[in-house]
């Protein structure tokens, strides 16, 4: 049990008995040194979105969720196939998928986190920092350097995040898969 | 109303009188009690509802509402059956609703007789009143606790997307027809022992300590006559202090230059509506005068309840963001600056001139307010329809 003061995003709670991934969670002082914690949260077996609100010192319980290394393997009709290292196989659906989907292309060697409730798995976690190629972008304005002038690039599977404009068709960048945002330009994977 | 996933529905009641208990904790000062009080008070006399309120300080309001006996363990009081919570609780029958103000913990035993209940109850939490813009995106929240619970956030508000304020459904009828009667007004101030000079400015002050009171007392003592009327209350000690007296004491009258100051009573809730009435300018604290003095049409200053990390002054730019739209700019300047002067701790003498200067802006702007914030459902409307929509009552038993 945790209060839930201490709740962040990326934890798992367990609601009735289904694990609800915490997708945002804001402390706000309500009132004589008291707080609330609004949280929206989603169904990790449905897909189901909710908010709630909890006193700051409510009993909340966690969850701890099994992980396992996989790389991504195959789409094959509307199930992803992920496999781990003994090559056994996992198939998730784009709802399962949903945060990290605009970052599944085909070729990734990025080893992602398979993540099991009670014996099934339910999502797939991406690596923190993962390395993706710009599949089209305008060209650069010329002599900004600055990296403040951002502009938009669309990822090989059609995903779009906003880049510096000094940024280049076929650039490899990083990308921080829990903001989506831009970080750094880079090599291409080895 | 917003619910997780899969609500298993209950059965419709059986009629709309719906059975309540409302538990209030004690914090500290008097709005607990006097809030817990205004809404069960409400939900009898104007929502027909039966009302237990669960209080576990009864002298508390027994300052606030005549007739309350503080030992009695069980009376009622216009309507409202009036219990004492002990710490030793023996087992009661569950309400249909079930209010816990401002995030009380109401007794574990009464939370497993509510997950045990085979009839629907809701569970509300009255939440404090803030004018921040979040507010909005809380109100109505659902709270899934252990064991199959859930409970519902209310929160108090200045807007249509809030729970609104408390406010009796004759109150401002009642507060013109005093206002509009000179009789009246000079009544209630003898019953106070109270003869203004008839051009004195009459100021009410019901805060919390004031570091700058001295500077600003001073500054009352020049110019135009003004008659502070002080009801006992925490202030008293930086007023003592000023005056260079030991102990004030109710009735006493202090006369310095253009000022006199009258120790008041501490007054019970109906009376202390008409002494905000009376005044052309309120100094109150907290909560539940707060709202009061938004009522009573006047011009106030707000001290705010002092918490950690300044969070108190957050909410007091919210609502100083709300309430200066009603007057002019330069009006809504001054009464800012003297709002924050007085929460700060800061001297007061300049921004009190200044407010001064715009004193003819003050009324029809606190006016403009009051009208304004009476077009929304109060809190006692809103929180029985909220309650009917979460016990899933069928329309006809709303007639």
């Amino acid at each position: 049990m945790k209060t839930a003061q201490d709740i962040k995003p990326h934890n798992v709670v367990l609601i009735d008995g289904s694990p609800w991934l915490v997708q945002k969670a804001d402390y706000t002082k309500s009132g004589r040194n008291s707080a609330i914690m609004k949280m929206k949260l989603k169904n990790l077996l449905t897909g189901s979105s909710t908010e709630t609100v909890y006193k700051f010192d409510d009993k909340v319980e966690m969850v701890s969720l099994d992980k396992i290394d996989t790389t991504f393997s195959y789409k094959a009709d509307d199930l992803y196939v992920f496999v781990d290292e003994e090559y056994n196989q996992y198939e998730l659906s784009a709802g399962d998928l949903e945060t990290v989907l605009p970052f599944i292309v085909d070729g990734m060697t990025d080893i992602c986190s398979a993540v099991f409730f009670e014996g099934k798995v339910i999502s797939v976690d991406l690596p923190i920092t993962i390395v993706r190629q710009i599949d089209y972008t305008e060209d650069a304005a010329r002599g900004d350097t600055s990296g403040k002038v951002m502009k938009i690039a669309k990822l090989a599977n059609g995903t779009e995040i906003k880049v510096p404009d000094f940024c280049n068709t076929g650039d490899w960048i990083e990308i921080d898969s829990r903001t989506t945002e831009y970080k750094c330009r880079t090599k291409a994977p080895a | 109303m917003a619910s997780l996933d899969s609500p298993s529905l209950p059965p419709p009641r059986a009629t709309a009188v719906l059975r309540w208990d409302i538990f209030c904790h004690v914090i500290d000062n008097y709005g607990d009690a006097g809030i817990a009080w205004r809404l069960a008070r409400q939900l009898v006399a104007e929502q027909g509802q039966q009302v237990q309120l669960w209080l576990d300080d009864l002298p508390v309001l027994a300052a606030l509402v005549p007739g309350v006996d503080e030992n009695a363990d069980r009376q009622c009081i216009d309507g409202v059956w009036l219990r004492q919570w002990l710490p030793d609780w023996q087992p009661e029958p569950v309400a249909d609703v079930v209010v816990e103000t401002f995030g009380c913990n109401i007794p574990a035993e009464y939370i497993d007789a509510m997950a045990a209940s085979e009839r629907p109850v809701l569970w509300l939490n009255l939440e404090y009143l803030s004018a921040e813009p979040w507010v909005e995106g809380c109100h109505g929240l659902p709270s899934k606790l252990p064991g199959n619970l859930q409970k519902y956030f209310f929160f108090p508000g200045f807007t249509d997307k809030t729970g609104g304020l408390l406010r009796e459904a004759d109150l401002l009828a009642q507060r013109d027809a005093f206002q509009g009667s000179k009789a009246e007004k000079i009544a209630c101030l003898q019953s106070y022992d109270v003869r203004p000079e008839p051009q004195a400015m009459l100021i009410s002050l019901f805060s919390y300590e004031v570091p700058a009171l001295a500077g600003w007392l001073d500054d009352l003592r020049e110019g135009e006559p003004v008659c502070l009327l002080i009801p006992q209350g925490r202030v008293w000690g930086d007023v003592e202090r000023w005056l260079g007296v030991e102990a004030l004491a109710v009735g006493e009258q202090y006369r310095r230059g253009s000022l006199t100051l009258h120790a008041l009573p501490f007054a019970a809730q109906d009376d202390y509506d008409r002494l905000l009435w009376c005044c052309d300018f309120n100094i109150v604290r907290g909560e539940d005068s707060f709202v009061r003095a938004q009522w009573s049409g006047r011009p106030f200053l707000w001290h705010i309840y002092r918490q950690d990390d300044d969070a108190h002054r957050v909410k007091l730019e919210a609502f100083l963001a709300l309430y200066l739209a009603s007057f002019s700019e330069t009006c809504g300047a001054a009464l800012r600056q003297f709002w924050l002067d007085w929460n700060t701790g800061a001297e007061l003498g300049d921004s009190w001139r200044t407010l001064r200067s715009e004193r003819t802006g003050l009324q029809p702007g606190a006016q403009r307010w009051c009208e304004a914030q009476s077009q929304h459902e109060n809190i006692s409307q809103q929180i029985v329809t909220f309650a009917r929509e979460g016990l899933i009552i069928a329309p006809a038993d709303l007639a």
